[in-house]
């Protein structure tokens, strides 16, 4: 068995200053190296808090994320920053491309917030990237004068520039219709197993989440 | 330098591309509020220039008289055009007996170009019914011409003045109606009427000097004024102008008995003039600064929100808070740096313009300094107007972009 990657402890999440709404009642959960976990559940059990918590975008009111032996709590914002920008690739339900840049550019932006410009190699890897998701003919064309399709395939390669050892994805496929949606599984899948990362995708499709390696089911802010 | 840099840069490049007509307007905007400034101080600092040249050009920067005759007596009713009608006898007692000490003192001093002792009196000029007033002066004229230049400044006969000939103000021919060759009748205070012939007429550029002044060679003026070896007043020309206050002051101390007068002393309501001129430029340069900054800072802060969820997706991919401010610092700096260049191109074009249309005199006289100050409150005041409304943005939570889509 390979070794846990992601090992979430006690997390507990409160919202809300003055009436503290509980979202999240103390969740443990592990995730091996390589393996693809789905995260399903009724819309507002909690499934996106607790994936931000893991992603380092929100920190836990208790609790504690620990990801490759780095405890996230341990990190300020600026370290939080960087370890996101090195460990992690996010796929979200929109897309989020950056519209003044082109799908190539885009796909680079997280090579680039850390390393400034790009280098051969790293163009070199985009490239492959945007061969990997079918988009090699759409490199120079704006981000937002793409299908939504395409633009979600762009998003997956922009999350695997920086060979991320864990992905996290949001509802992938939630904007997408059912071929496009079968092709965006098969896309994660395929990298899942090439390239060896971590996936906890969320999903509301049960079907797809059945193709998994795990299915976590959440409910009222618990994993039952 | 942080790696981070180029792509900070890069975005700032693209932001600004992305709106291409909003930038052009603060580029605009920026520059109108510069050119005003250029236009202004162009203006007000070359027609200062020209003023002062005119005043410290062809006189003494300094005179030094003996304390009871009084420096500041003689300088100021020079620079008033007044004569002084005192009675010369009284005049003579000023016992500037050891001008010759003082005088090779004050020439050893770098810092000064020329020193010319002068001997003065006052008197009449008699034709006809009418009298005029008058100031004799006596000098060394070779001397005396590195300050006053009279052998360039004779428009009639020449600039000899031998003995029994003086040189009279063009002003002064004039009013008495005679020009070289002519005889005056002189009178000097206390003394016999006597003739003599005017040898040249000069233009000196300064109404005191052209209406007023008989000028001759030293020893003959002591002659006529009876002064003997004594002289009135050394007047002397410093190597900096804006010098002479403080050498004035400097050399007071070292010549007890004597009072030193300085240009800036003799002028001071011109030079109060000048410096209320410029703090009222400045006052409105400021406003105009503070406008532009008000308006650039407005636009930028709508620009900056709507850029809001850019930047929340660039926070979750690990940009940095301090990244994203440094973006739009690279915005404003972007817009301060082209706004100044078109502001100084329009602002030179526009006072050359007004130099043209409004025939003016004077060249207009951009300061080095000026110039500095100018480049650095625009740039200054452009970059707080980009980074402080987006302070704010740069601080947004990347949850809020993403729970919102
Ligand atoms: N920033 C927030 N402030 C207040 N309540 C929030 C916030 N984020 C999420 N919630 C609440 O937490 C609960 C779980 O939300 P979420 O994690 O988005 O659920 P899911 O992704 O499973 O639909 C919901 O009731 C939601 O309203
Ligand atoms: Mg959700």
């Amino acid at each position: 068995m390979a070794e846990v990657l992601i090992k979430a402890r006690g997390i507990v999440k409160d919202f809300g200053e003055t009436v503290k709404t509980r979202v999240l009642f103390g969740i443990d959960l592990e995730v091996r190296a390589g393996e693809f976990a789905s995260l399903i559940g009724a819309s507002g059990s909690g499934k996106s808090t607790l994936l931000n918590i893991i992603g380092g975008l929100d920190r836990p009111t208790a609790g504690q994320v620990i990801i490759d032996g780095t405890d996230l709590g341990s990190l300020d914002d600026d370290g939080l920053a960087l370890f996101r920008n090195q460990t992690m690739g996010f796929i979200f339900q929109s897309h989020f491309l950056l519209p003044q840049f082109t799908v190539l550019e885009n796909v680079l932006i997280p090579y680039l917030i850390y390393a400034g410009r790009a280098t051969p190699a790293a163009e070199k890897r985009a490239l492959e990237l945007l061969d990997r998701v079918g988009l090699n003919h759409r490199r120079d064309q704006r981000a937002n004068a793409i299908s939504g399709g395409e633009q979600q395939r762009a998003a997956i390669a922009r999350a695997l520039i920086n060979q991320p050892q864990m992905i996290l994805a949001d509802e992938p496929t939630g904007n997408l219709d059912t071929s496009n949606t079968e092709k965006v599984f098969a896309m994660l899948r395929e990298i899942n197993l090439d390239l060896g990362a971590s996936f906890i995708m969320v999903t509301h499709d049960r079907s797809l989440a059945a193709r998994t390696d795990r299915v976590l089911e959440m409910s009222d802010g618990m994993i039952i | 330098m942080k790696s981070s840099f180029w792509f900070e840069i890069s975005l700032a490049r693209r932001f600004l591309e992305e709106n291409k007509a909003q930038t052009m307007l603060i580029v605009l905007g920026i520059a109108i509020g510069v050119a005003v400034m250029v236009f202004l101080s162009a203006l007000i600092d070359g027609l200062q220039a020209n003023l002062i040249q005119k005043t410290v050009g062809r006189s003494a920067h300094l005179v030094v008289g003996s304390a009871d005759y009084g420096a500041a007596n003689a300088s100021r009713a020079r620079a008033e055009h007044r004569v002084l009608l005192q009675d010369n006898t009284q005049q003579n007692v000023a016992p500037m007996v050891e001008w010759r000490n003082v005088s090779a003192a004050l020439a050893a001093d770098s810092r000064i170009e020329t020193v010319l002792p002068v001997v003065e009196g006052s008197g009449l000029i008699r034709r006809g019914q009418a009298d005029c007033a008058i100031v004799l002066r006596g000098f060394d004229l070779q001397r005396g011409d590195r300050i006053y230049d009279l052998s360039n400044s004779i428009i009639a006969g020449s600039r000899n003045a031998p003995d029994g000939a003086v040189l009279i103000g063009k002003d002064l021919a004039e009013d008495l109606g005679i020009t070289a060759g002519d005889p005056i009748q002189l009178e000097l205070s206390g003394r016999e009427a006597l003739s003599i012939l005017v040898d040249g007429v000069f233009d000196l550029g300064m109404s005191a000097a052209n209406q007023r002044w008989l000028v001759m060679d030293q020893r003959q003026a002591a002659a006529l004024l009876g002064t003997g070896d004594r002289i009135t007043s050394i007047e002397i020309q410093v190597k900096q102008v804006f010098e002479a206050e403080k050498l004035a002051r400097e050399w007071e101390t070292h010549l007890p008995g004597y009072e030193i007068e300085s240009w800036q002393e003799s002028n001071a309501s011109m030079l109060s003039a000048l410096s209320s001129q410029s703090s009222s430029s400045y006052t409105i340069q400021f406003f105009v600064l503070l406008a532009v900054t008000l308006g650039v800072a407005s636009v930028l802060a709508i620009s900056a929100v709507q850029k809001s969820k850019q930047i929340g997706i660039l926070k979750a991919m690990g940009i940095r808070t301090s990244s994203v401010a440094r973006v739009f610092v690279f915005q404003g700096m972007t817009l301060g740096l082209l706004g100044i260049l078109l502001g100084f191109g329009l602002g030179l074009a526009m006072s050359k313009a007004f130099i043209i249309f409004a025939r003016q005199d004077y060249t207009l006289l951009m300061k080095p300094l000026t110039s500095a100050i100018i480049i650095l409150t625009t740039m200054v005041a452009a970059t707080l107007s980009a980074y402080l409304p987006a302070r704010k943005v740069a601080q947004i939570n990347p949850i809020e972009v993403i729970r919102n889509g």
